[in-house]
């Protein structure tokens, strides 16, 4: 069996020697409450990377995602109070908006992406350091409890933001395979100017695209936060990375075009799985950025698509 | 059209006219803007971060980019203070060792960066920003988060000592841009950056070692993250493993607002300067016209929009990624 076919396969086997020499070592990791608490802490950071998805699928990248993640949890720690359950439509609303300024960025002035999203993550920072007065906020713990709840409970002995997480890519599966966006956005990504030659609308797809990761890194931002409850212009810094790290190892490229979803719920396990495994070996936190750095050479060095780059700049 | 007045001209002298705009702006709203002690802050403010934007300028130059400065600066930073107080504490016994130390640092993590991005062909954004992730890690290990004080007054003399009122390190900043500039306009590797940017096919064809050119650029850009990393220890009297936090959007910003082109090619050293002016004097007059200063990530970002979508020639792209 050659590389090129086992390569597809490549994550989830990735996962499961992970899984099976972390477990090897520490059988307390194995325990399926142990799994199941990892699998719930690491939501938020999915909800991100799924969004992240749709962006690196179509060949893009979007850096905005944290510093959207960062504002959201602001918006949302401050508006709470007054709107109540409505605090969530107005938290995905401007998710998706600012998402679809930097698609409208990206593909009508042609800036690219990475430069559009910088732009937009910092227009974000701005508007968090501002509502937020540059101070750490509280929620209501008694409304946070009423109306969001149900987001960080338990059902049994299963974390309630693992329903969440299910839903989520289960809808953003659907999109992918079986919606005329998904299909689109594939076209994009294998090969742009064959969309746009077959007639394709390239750019309403594009900033679609964007759009979804803007909305899902505001669902991240509003579930870190309830979890937290509270918000804070810097609280979700640190996100970046290991997002990307979810996207790449879990097989979908810089390149974009292959890969997807499901690829990036594998990868966002992978990165759990090292995570845990870095503090049962005694890694400290403070290594976790180097290793991680180091992980997304290797990621992209093995997924990239080089007959897609004439000349790499 | 009038013959001076060509979308070229446009381009090469607007950031200029930006510039004196905005002074003449500030000026008009406060005129306390306009003085000799606040151009000193403001030089001073922008030292490091000048050293930085022109790092980063040979290699957007070359139609790549380089995101790996907030590590580089920050792990070089937090090196020299460790190096310097290893070798006596002080300029006068042997603390200078350092400096040509870390300005090898810089051209060894370059080197890093530039052996990623070529040998494993991975785009440039990509390799560099995993490669600064790399650095602040490798800061944060080595200070396990601590801040390292320098309290020298010879090497602090770079602040304190002021020569017709402005800071010792104002001038060496000149010293290392005037330095830029003889690479870019007077040696083989700095036309080589410009053949690599203006068309990299065309540049093989003719015989160019692409790939050394680039790695090279490399090199050289963290040379000039480590100048910055030593000129911000020089600043603060302090390192830690965030100080080279947000370089990476304002160099950016600057080289862009200062007219040099994403696809490269296209600006230069002088174009830098320029944009990192810019950028510091909007964040300086909007703090003298008391408006406050978070303000200030969200009208950059609104900014190296506006001047990306200016400085592209439209008719000559299809598509962006």
């Amino acid at each position: 069996m050659d590389l090129q076919r086992l390569k597809p396969h490549l994550p989830w086997i990735t996962l499961i020697v992970l899984v099976a020499f972390v477990g090897m070592t520490d059988s307390n990791f194995l325990k399926p409450a142990n799994l199941l608490e990892l699998a719930g802490d690491i939501v938020p950071l999915f909800i991100m990377a799924l969004g992240l998805t749709f962006a690196i699928y179509i060949g893009g990248i979007d850096l905005s995602a944290q510093s959207m993640a960062n504002m959201i949890t602001v918006v949302a720690s401050v508006y709470l109070a007054s709107l109540g359950l409505w605090v969530a439509v107005v938290c995905v609303g401007l998710g998706f908006a600012l998402g679809l300024l930097s698609g409208y960025v990206t593909t009508k002035l042609f800036v690219p992406s990475f430069i559009s999203t910088l732009a937009v993550g910092g227009v974000c920072f701005s508007v968090a350091q501002w509502l937020s007065g540059n101070r750490a906020l509280n929620m209501d713990a008694e409304q946070r409890n009423a109306l969001f709840g149900w987001m960080i409970g338990r059902t049994g002995i299963i974390p309630n933001e693992l329903f969440i997480a299910a839903g989520l890519l289960a809808l953003c599966l659907f999109i992918e395979r079986r919606t005329v966006l998904g299909r689109a956005l594939k076209a994009v990504g294998a090969g742009e100017l064959a969309a746009a030659a077959s007639g394709l609308n390239v750019t309403r797809y594009k900033m679609l695209a964007f759009a979804i990761s803007g909305a899902l890194a505001a669902v991240a931002g509003l579930l870190f936060s309830v979890k937290l409850s509270g918000g804070a212009p810097t609280i979700a810094n640190g996100f970046l990375l290991p997002a990307i790290v979810a996207v790449l190892v879990g097989g979908t490229p810089l390149t974009g075009g292959v890969g997807g979803v499901l690829n990036t719920a594998i990868g966002t396990l992978i990165v759990a799985v090292i995570r845990a495994s870095m503090l049962y070996f005694g890694v400290q936190a403070t290594q976790q950025q180097m290793v991680f750095g180091l992980v997304l050479i290797a990621a992209i060095a093995l997924t990239i698509d080089r007959s897609k780059l004439r000349t790499v700049k | 059209m009038n013959r001076y007045l060509t979308r070229e001209n446009a381009i090469r002298w607007a950031p200029l006219m930006v510039l004196i705009g905005l002074v003449i702006l500030f000026t008009a709203i406060n005129p306390a803007f306009f003085s000799q002690r606040n151009f000193a802050r403001i030089t001073v403010a922008a030292a490091p971060a000048l050293m930085v934007a022109i790092g980063v300028t040979f290699i957007i130059v070359m139609g790549s980019i380089d995101l790996s400065m907030e590590g580089t600066v920050g792990l070089t930073a937090v090196l020299f203070c460790f190096l310097f107080l290893a070798t006596g504490g002080t300029l006068a016994v042997g603390g200078w060792v350092a400096m040509p130390l870390i300005l090898l640092l810089g051209a060894a993590i370059g080197f890093v960066n530039g052996l990623v991005h070529v040998k494993l062909r991975i785009p440039s954004f990509m390799a560099s920003l995993a490669i600064g992730f790399v650095g602040t890690g490798a800061a944060v290990l080595v200070t396990g988060g601590d801040i390292v004080k320098i309290d020298d007054d010879t090497f602090r003399a770079l602040l304190t000592w002021r020569i017709a009122g402005f800071p010792l390190m104002v001038y060496v900043v000149g010293g290392f841009v005037l330095l830029a500039w003889f690479i870019q306009s007077h040696t083989t590797l700095g036309r080589n950056f410009y053949a690599v940017g203006g068309g990299e096919e065309l540049a093989h064809a003719s015989g160019l070692n692409v790939r050394r050119v680039r790695i090279m650029g490399f090199v050289l850009a963290g040379m000039f993250y480590a100048v910055a990393g030593i000129l911000q220890v020089a600043k603060l009297g302090q390192a830690e493993s965030v100080s080279g936090a947000n370089f990476m959007f304002i160099s950016i910003t600057s080289v862009v607002v200062g007219g040099v082109a994403l696809w490269g090619g296209i600006g230069g050293v002088w174009n830098t300067v320029v944009g990192v002016l810019i950028v510091n004097v909007i964040n300086n007059g909007m703090v003298v016209i008391g408006l406050p200063d978070f303000l200030q990530d969200g009208v950059l970002g609104l900014l190296v929009i506006v001047a990306v979508v200016l400085s592209t020639d439209r008719r000559s792209i299809s598509f962006v990624k």
